[in-house]
């Protein structure tokens, strides 16, 4: 069994975290890892990615075109850069969450419609998922961990679901942060809950 | 033996440990910093491990150690080898007594900003071995065998990494840790080999240095590193591959046989060592194969040591990579281009179109030019440069301000616009006085952060106080190496030194250089920041403006904050003046006014600064 994950988002949004906590959940069931995260130099607001390979040794960092069971993107337009690693017949999961860049607040460079984005992602012959942000729900007054609630959404929703077992992933949700275990997997679950449309 | 979850880097600081490496230094730069902030993060006993002013400071302390009898190590981006490598070369030539490693990591791609220098190039230079990992797991284990090879030949050797197995996370195993050897230091007087008295010396020690390589070559073959497998029948393809590019040959197998690729006669030698060159592989591999590809990322060192070893061998076959033309010297390697080798080599039609790369979705994405984070001290120092510019009607476009490494550079982008160069740690102190000699007659501004002024940017404050250069210097001062992930330096806040060491405060040392006018002004404070800006560039002389205020994030992270910037809704406008001129991730346009964003919000107040009708105002926390 080989799984590549492909993951997009901005600075900031905990993308990173996101595919360090599948990387724990396979280490545990077994599988061959390779984690190749890319930052920017900023700390926040910079286009950040990750390539995530389960089941490979030996193992090349990147993932080719059209390889990625599994693309997982938490910003509109940033998700059109993992486009052309989609696997047609994978899957592709956006949380529509939209993170304009100064320049687009100041309309000096446009920012993608979402409807353009959906267009692209269905373009690749991957399985759309879209997550509305509105969907991200609140504890005790405050939004959840946006990360861990799309984390949830990808094992509601994709195949990763048939590789990592939900349960378990949830266990290492619960294992990382142990005095926010409660909310973090309230998050979770509720990712777990949400049904993405096509 | 414990199942761990590491990065390459910090797989090669086990594997240094597992070596029992005594003293460790380096200066950081992505993407090496990982070895040596994993040791301090760790609790260890009788090493010593530390961020060195810079790259040449720290080889020359790892060598003394080297010198003294220990295992030491030292680690560097590729760039900082090329401040280290005055040093290197001499050191070659001398070798050492314990063990001498140098970890360079290289970026092909540039997933982080400098070159795309191939550091092989380096060794080859040098007549030194260097080992390149190509996975996690053998960043462990070839540390562990370089100390060996070190202490073997009593040479330096190299550890090389490329970014994408450097900052890859693996699940490993690992051995524990063992201690260094408790032998007291040795003290050789040897003026042969410790000093370059006369041309018969150091011709000598050349000799010597080329012998060691010699040695070394025999030593790696004998262990068999670099990795011959030869297929059953003769007159098949060759393939040569160097570090992680090996990695995706399996992808690329499988994927060529939808196109008629069989691997059945296929010969692979994976090349661990560039330098010394693996003769007798390389040999074996050429009577064997009709054809050789190639694989190698960045320059063609092994290709072209391959053309020699054909002639010398009367090879007739022929040979693909980069030379005769299917392959690139730019950018990081993939299965695609593994394909496209395979491609060339047996002429199997596989469509262009599978191996081009389909950009279209992403050309519709919105720009994200990365800024300075919210709060961050810079951003006040660009403003008040700007300002103060204007303030004396002088045209932007006229006034030179060059900029150097590090989170200062980010003035070069919008909205402040500016910084106009950046070439090497500490070059914009120097340029600037080229530029006052290339007949400027603006005033001109050099602006340089606290860690690269400790790092090389203090010579060139030397030279223009010696010379009397008129110019600005802007010493961006926010206490840590930040741009690389919060080192410590030698200018950071005391609380964080180690125990027993000793923070170098800027404030005293300037002055102490002999600069004509010497101000320190707090970022967050525009109108004071301007005015003395304003009032150094119309002052004959050198003047160092020291521009001091703690990294915001650093400061966010210890729940330090300067305040807390409100929106009074009734009194914006919406002009997105805030936004325009300070470009502050916090800022947003809501639908009646800006919002600010309180988690990312530090409280500086820039923002509150430039708003025309006082719609922003900070509350004291």
């Amino acid at each position: 069994m080989t799984y590549d994950i492909y993951l997009v988002g901005v600075g900031g949004q905990g993308v990173l975290t996101l595919g360090d906590l599948i990387v724990r959940a396979a280490i545990n069931k077994g599988i061959a890892v390779n984690f190749f995260p890319t930052k920017g130099m900023a700390q926040r607001g910079g286009f950040v990615k990750a390539e995530l390979r389960l089941g490979r040794t030996p193992v090349g960092p990147h993932i080719q075109e059209k390889g990625a069971q599994l693309v997982i993107a938490m910003e509109c337009s940033e998700a059109l850069k993992g486009v052309r690693y989609a696997q047609p017949g994978g899957d592709f999961l956006l949380y529509g969450h939209v993170w304009e860049p100064t320049a687009v607040m100041l309309g000096e460079t446009a920012y993608p419609s979402l409807e353009s984005v959906l267009e692209a992602i269905r373009g690749s012959n991957a399985q759309l998922i879209y997550v509305d942000p509105k969907e991200l729900p609140k504890i005790d007054g405050g939004y959840v961990a946006t990360n861990i609630f799309v984390l949830g959404a990808v094992f509601g929703n994709t195949r990763l679901g048939e590789v990592l077992n939900a349960d378990k992933m949830a266990e290492v949700v619960q294992a990382r942060w142990p005095r926010r275990a409660e909310h973090n997997v309230a998050a979770f679950d509720a990712g777990l809950r949400v049904r993405g449309t096509p | 033996m414990t199942t761990r979850i590491l990065t390459g880097n910090g797989a090669l600081a086990r594997g240094a440990l597992r070596a029992g490496v005594k003293v460790v230094t380096g200066y950081p730069g992505t993407p090496s910093t990982g070895v040596l902030s994993a040791l301090l993060d760790m609790d260890l006993f009788e090493r010593h491990v530390e961020w060195s002013i810079n790259e040449k400071v720290a080889l020359e302390i790892a060598a003394g150690a080297a010198w003294a009898g220990k295992k030491a190590m030292c680690t560097m981006k590729m760039s900082g080898l090329n401040v280290a490598y005055d040093s290197l070369i001499s050191l070659a030539y001398s070798g050492v007594n314990g063990a001498l490693v140098v970890y360079v990591a290289d970026d092909p791609g540039v997933s982080a900003g400098m070159a795309e220098q191939d550091s092989r190039g380096f060794a080859i230079m040098a007549d030194l071995p260097m080992f390149e990992a190509s996975s996690v797991q053998q960043a462990y284990q070839l540390a562990q065998v370089a100390f060996e090879l070190s202490k073997k030949v009593g040479g330096i050797v190299f550890l090389r990494l490329v970014a994408s197995v450097a900052n890859a996370v693996a699940a490993i195993e690992v051995e524990e840790s063992l201690p260094p050897e408790p032998r007291g230091p040795i003290l050789e007087r040897n003026i042969a080999k410790y000093t370059k008295a006369g041309s018969a010396i150091c011709m000598a020690q050349h000799r010597n240095a080329i012998s060691r390589l010699e040695q070394a070559a025999q030593i790696i073959d004998e262990m068999k590193i670099n990795r011959l497998e030869l297929s059953s029948n003769t007159g098949g393809l060759g393939i040569v591959t160097v570090g992680v590019v090996d990695a995706y040959l399996e992808e690329a197998y499988e994927i060529g046989s939808r196109y008629g690729f069989s691997r059945d006669d296929v010969s692979l030698l994976h090349v661990v060592t560039t330098s010394p060159f693996p003769t007798s592989s390389v040999r074996t591999l050429l009577g064997h194969c009709g054809t050789i590809l190639v694989l190698e990322e960045l320059e063609p060192y092994m290709e072209k040591g391959i053309y020699l070893e054909a002639q010398r061998t009367g090879y007739t076959g022929q040979i693909v990579g980069k030379i005769n033309g299917p392959l690139s010297r730019v950018g990081e390697y993939d299965v695609t281009h593994v394909l496209r080798g395979i491609d060339a080599a047996l002429g199997l039609g596989i469509p262009e179109k599978r191996l081009e790369k389909s950009t279209a979705a992403e050309k519709l994405a919105a720009k994200r030019p990365i800024t300075v984070c919210a709060g961050c001290p810079h951003r006040g120092t660009y403003m008040a440069i700007n300002q103060a510019v204007q303030n004396l009607k002088l045209n932007k476009d006229e006034v030179m301000v060059t900029g150097d490494i590090g989170c200062t550079i980010l003035g070069m982008n919008p909205p402040f616009g500016t910084v106009w160069s950046e070439v090497s740690m500490g070059a914009s102190v120097s340029l600037a006085q080229g530029y006052v000699y290339g007949e400027v007659t603006t005033p001109v501004i050099a602006t340089i952060g606290d860690s690269t002024f400790f790092h090389a940017g203090i010579p060139g404050l030397l030279n223009a106080i010696q010379h009397q250069t008129p110019l600005t210097l802007i010493i961006m001062d926010n206490g840590w190496t930040s741009m690389t992930g919060m080192q410590v330096n030698p200018g950071t806040d005391k609380t964080f030194q180690r125990p027993g060491e000793r923070r170098i405060d800027l404030a005293q040392v300037i002055p102490g250089l002999g600069v004509d006018q010497f101000f320190i002004i707090d970022p967050y404070d525009l109108k004071g920041a301007t005015s003395i800006i304003e009032e150094c560039l119309t002052l004959p002389g050198v003047k160092v403006v020291l521009s001091r205020r703690e990294c915001a994030i650093q400061a966010m992270r210890r729940g330090k904050r300067a305040g807390r910037v409100r929106v009074i809704p009734d009194k914006c406008v919406l002009c997105k003046q805030c936004i325009i001129v300070t470009g502050c991730p916090a800022l947003s346009i809501g639908e009646s006014s800006v919002s600010i964003d309180p988690a990312l919000c530090n409280g500086c107040s820039l923002c509150c600064a430039v708003c025309p009708t006082g719609a922003l105002t900070k509350e004291e926390v």
